[in-house]
C-alpha cells in the first residue's frame, strides 16, 4: 500500500492533534510488546536452564548395548509365519555385553558433520567402601578431554581438578554427596567392589558437585582405560557412546541415520527423558497463550482509540469525501494512524522490554546452580513480538477505517 | 448550440425516515456552460437535498443526472469522488473545513487530491485565490480560528482550486456582510463569464438573484421557474 503524502499529511495532523489518545495507544502497544519479549525471554531462559543443567550429564543422543525391547516374540523375522515356534520358560542371556570395537562406530560418527562432539563411557555398577561405609554407586570410565567437551565436567569439580584424571592411575574423583555419605575428603582413600566381586583402591583426587542429586549422590569417575582395567576389558569396550549435535532439537533425522551404521541402540535425550521436552514445551506454550493474550488486549485498546477517532473526526471525513477523496483514501488515512502507532510502540515496547528483561535477570535467585533469575535474549524474540505488534495494530486498525470509509457524506454534511 | 454543463431528467427524491416523504417532483432541466445560476424557494422546499444530487454525492435519487457530458447516475462511489474532485467545487451550508490545517493548507487539499500540478504551482494558485477573496493574511492561521465569515471565504477559496467546471454553493454568501457577499458575487460573475465555469448558487438573497443570469425556483420539490 503506497499512502499518499496528502493522506499521510491528514493522518499525521490527526494524531497530533490529539498527543495524549495517541500517547495512550503508543503506550497499550508498547506494553503488549514488552511483555511478549519478556515473557518470551524469560521461558526459554527456564527451558535453557533446565536443557543445560540436563546435559550436564544427559547428551543428546546415547548409544549402548538394549536387550530386545520385544521379549515375547524371540522368532519374529527368524522363521516364517507357517513354523510353528513353542518356547517354554524364556528367558533372555545376553551373550555380548556392551559395545566391543568402540573404535569403528567412533570413527564413522566423526564424519557425521551435525555431530559436535562424541564421548566414550563405561559405565559400571560397583559399591564403594571407607571402612565400615559401604554405597552402590556407579563408576564411569571416561575420556577426560571428550567428556568435559560435551559435559563441561570440569566447570562443576569444587575440589581438585580435573585433568588430574589424567595424570594419576589411581586417580578417582566423586560426586560430592557420595563423598560425604563416604565421609570422605580430597586424597582419602576409597575401595571399589565391582558385581564380579574385584577389588581396587583409589584416591580421591576431586569432588564434583553438578546440582543433580541423581549425580552427585552416586557417581564417581575415572579414566575409561583404568576402568577397562578394572574389569579386564579389551581396547574398545565401551558402555556407552555419548554424542552430542550442533541442535539439540534436531536429533530425530540424525538418530536414524545412525541406526543404519549400527546394530545397537540409539537413544536420542527426547525418548529418554519425555518429562523434560514436555516441560518446555509447556513453557513455551504458555509463554505464547499469556503473550499473545497481552497482544489482543493492546489491539482492543487501539481498536477502541481508532474507533473515536473516527468518531470524533466523521464531518471531517465528510468533508473529505465531499472534496473527492474516496473510500481508499480514507482507509488510508486511519490505517496509516494506527500503523504509526504500531511502529512507535513496537520500538519503544522492543526497548522496554529488552530493560524488563535485564532488569528480571538482574533479580537474585540462588536455587541449585542459578545466581539471578534466568533470561534468554534471542532476537527471534524481539522481530516476532514487532511482527505481531503490527499485525494486530492492522487488524485493530482496519475494521474502524473500514467504518470510516463508508460514511455518507451527505448524511453528515446536511447537519 | 452551446455547450451543456448539466443536465437532469425526470429527477425524484424520497425521504423514508421518519415516513416517506417526496421530497424532488419531476424535476428536469439543463444549465449551459459559463451560466451563473441561483436556486431559490423558501426554507424546506427542497434546495439543499437537490445540490447535493447535482453534486453525486447523494446517490439515491430515480432520473438521470449528467454532467459535462458523462452520464452519472448508476456510478460506482470511488468514481463519483474522483469526478467530483476534478470538476466539482462545493460550498456548503454550513462552512466545513478541517480544523487542524491551516486556512491554506484547506485550500491545497483538493489539488493535493488531484495531484495534476506540482505542490508549489498548487500552493500559488491557493494564496492567488485567498488574496481574490481577500483574506490572503488568515492563510497561515489554523481553520477553527477563523471567524464564521472568514472560514466561508476560505471554503469558496477551496472550491475554486481545481477549477472545477461547476461550482456549487450552498448559500454560500449565507455568513457574510454585503461588502463580502459583493466580492464573491464578483468573482462568481468573473469565472463564469473569463473562464466558462458554472455556478449554480442557492440563495435566500433577492438582490443576489436578481443578479444572476437565470433563476430556478423550488416550491414545495416542484421546480416552478426555471
Ligand atoms: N435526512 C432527511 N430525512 C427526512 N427528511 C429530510 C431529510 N433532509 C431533509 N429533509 C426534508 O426535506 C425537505 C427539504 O430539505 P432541504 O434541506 O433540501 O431544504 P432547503 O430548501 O435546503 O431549506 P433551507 O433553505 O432551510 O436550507 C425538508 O422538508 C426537510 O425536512
Ligand atoms: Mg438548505
Amino acid at each position: 500500500m503506497i499512502v499518499s503524502k496528502t493522506n499521510y499529511k491528514i493522518a499525521n495532523a490527526h494524531l497530533t492533534s490529539r498527543l495524549k489518545q495517541t500517547l495512550v495507544a503508543i503506550l497499550s502497544v508498547t506494553f503488549g510488546i514488552s511483555m511478549y519479549i519478556f515473557m518470551n525471554s524469560f521461558m526459554t531462559g527456564v527451558n535453557d536452564t533446565q536443557t543445560g543443567l540436563a546435559f550436564s550429564t544427559l547428551a543428546h543422543i546415547r548409544i549402548y548395548n538394549d536387550i530386545p525391547k520385544d521379549n515375547t516374540n524371540l522368532f519374529k523375522n527368524k522363521v516364517d509365519d507357517e513354523t510353528l515356534v513353542k518356547v517354554r520358560n524364556p528367558k533372555i542371556i545376553q551373550y555380548t555385553e556392551g559395545i566391543k570395537n568402540s573404535e569403528k562406530i567412533l570413527n564413522m560418527l566423526d564424519t557425521i558433520p551435525e555431530i559436535s562432539g562424541i564421548t566414550p563411557q563405561l559405565n559400571i555398577n560397583v559399591f564403594f567402601r571407607n571402612g565400615a561405609t559401604k554405597v552402590n554407586g556407579m563408576l564411569s570410565g571416561i575420556d577426560v578431554v571428550h567428556e568435559d567437551q560435551l559435559f563441561g565436567t570440569a566447570q562443576y569439580v569444587i575440589e581438585g581438578n580435573w585433568i588430574d584424571l589424567d595424570r594419576r592411575s589411581d586417580g578417582i574423583l566423586l560426586g560430592s554427596g557420595l563423598a560425604k555419605k563416604l565421609s570422605l575428603r580430597l586424597n582419602d582413600n576409597v575401595i571399589v567392589t565391582t558385581e564380579e566381586g574385584i577389588t581396587k583402591n583409589y584416591k580421591v583426587i576431586g569432588i564434583v558437585e553438578t546440582t543433580l542429586a541423581s549425580v552427585d549422590n552416586t557417581r564417581a569417575y575415572i579414566r575409561i582405560g583404568f576402568a577397562r582395567q578394572l574389569i579386564s576389558k579389551n581396547i574398545g569396550y565401551v558402555t556407552d557412546i555419548q554424542i552430542n549435535v550442533k541442535d539439540y532439537n534436531n536429533t530425530a533425522a540424525l538418530s536414524e541415520q545412525i541406526r543404519q551404521m549400527t546394530p545397537y541402540k540409539v537413544e536420542p535425550w527426547q525418548e529418554a527423558n519425555g518429562q523434560l521436552e514436555a516441560a518446555n514445551k509447556l513453557r513455551n506454550i504458555i509463554a505464547i497463550a499469556v503473550s499473545l493474550t497481552i497482544l489482543i488486549v493492546a489491539g482492543f485498546g487501539i481498536y477502541n482509540i481508532m474507533n473515536m477517532t473516527v468518531n470524533e473526526k466523521i464531518r471531517e471525513i465528510a468533508i473529505l469525501k465531499a472534496m473527492g477523496f474516496d473510500g481508499k483514501d480514507i482507509i488510508q488515512i486511519f490505517l496509516t494512524q494506527s500503523i504509526i502507532i504500531g511502529i512507535l510502540g513496537g520500538i519503544a515496547g522492543i526497548v522496554f522490554g529488552y530493560l524488563v528483561s535485564v532488569v528480571v535477570n538482574h533479580i537474585p535467585f540462588k536455587i541449585a546452580s542459578l545466581e539471578t533469575l534466568p533470561i534468554t535474549y534471542r532476537s527471534s524474540d524481539y522481530v516476532m513480538a514487532f511482527v505481531f505488534g503490527l499485525i494486530t495494530t492492522f487488524i485493530a486498525g482496519y475494521l474502524p477505517a473500514k467504518k470510516a470509509s463508508q460514511v455518507d457524506p451527505v448524511e453528515i454534511i446536511r447537519g | 448550440m452551446e455547450q451543456l454543463a448539466l443536465s437532469v431528467k425526470e429527477l425524484n427524491k424520497y425521504f423514508h425516515e421518519p415516513q416517506t416523504f417526496h421530497v424532488l417532483k419531476d424535476i428536469s432541466f439543463e444549465i449551459k456552460k459559463g451560466e451563473f445560476l441561483a436556486l431559490t424557494g423558501k426554507s424546506g422546499s427542497g434546495k439543499s437535498t437537490l445540490l447535493y444530487i447535482l453534486s453525486t454525492m447523494d446517490t439515491a435519487y430515480e432520473g438521470t443526472l449528467t454532467i459535462n457530458g458523462s452520464k452519472l447516475t448508476g456510478k460506482a462511489q470511488n468514481e463519483l469522488a474522483a469526478f467530483r474532485n476534478e470538476h466539482i467545487g462545493f460550498v456548503f451550508q454550513f462552512h466545513y473545513l478541517l480544523p487542524e490545517f491551516s486556512a491554506l493548507d484547506n485550500v491545497m487539499l483538493p489539488a493535493l487530491k488531484l495531484g495534476k500540478k506540482p505542490v508549489e504551482e498548487i500552493r500559488e494558485k491557493a494564496l492567488e485565490n485567498l488574496k481574490l477573496l481577500g483574506i490572503e493574511n488568515q492563510a497561515m492561521k489554523p481553520a477553527n480560528k477563523l471567524s464564521g465569515g472568514q472560514q466561508q471565504l476560505v471554503a469558496i477559496a477551496r472550491a475554486l482550486i481545481n477549477e472545477p467546471t461547476i461550482i456549487m454553493g450552498d448559500e454560500p454568501t449565507g455568513n457574510l456582510d454585503s461588502k463580502n457577499t459583493r466580492i464573491v458575487f464578483d468573482i462568481f460573475r468573473e469565472l463564469a463569464k473569463e473562464r466558462g465555469q458554472t455556478i449554480i448558487a442557492v440563495t435566500h438573497d433577492d438582490d443576489f438573484a436578481s443578479n444572476c443570469d437565470r433563476i430556478l425556483e423550488l416550491m414545495d420539490g416542484k421546480l416552478i421557474h426555471q
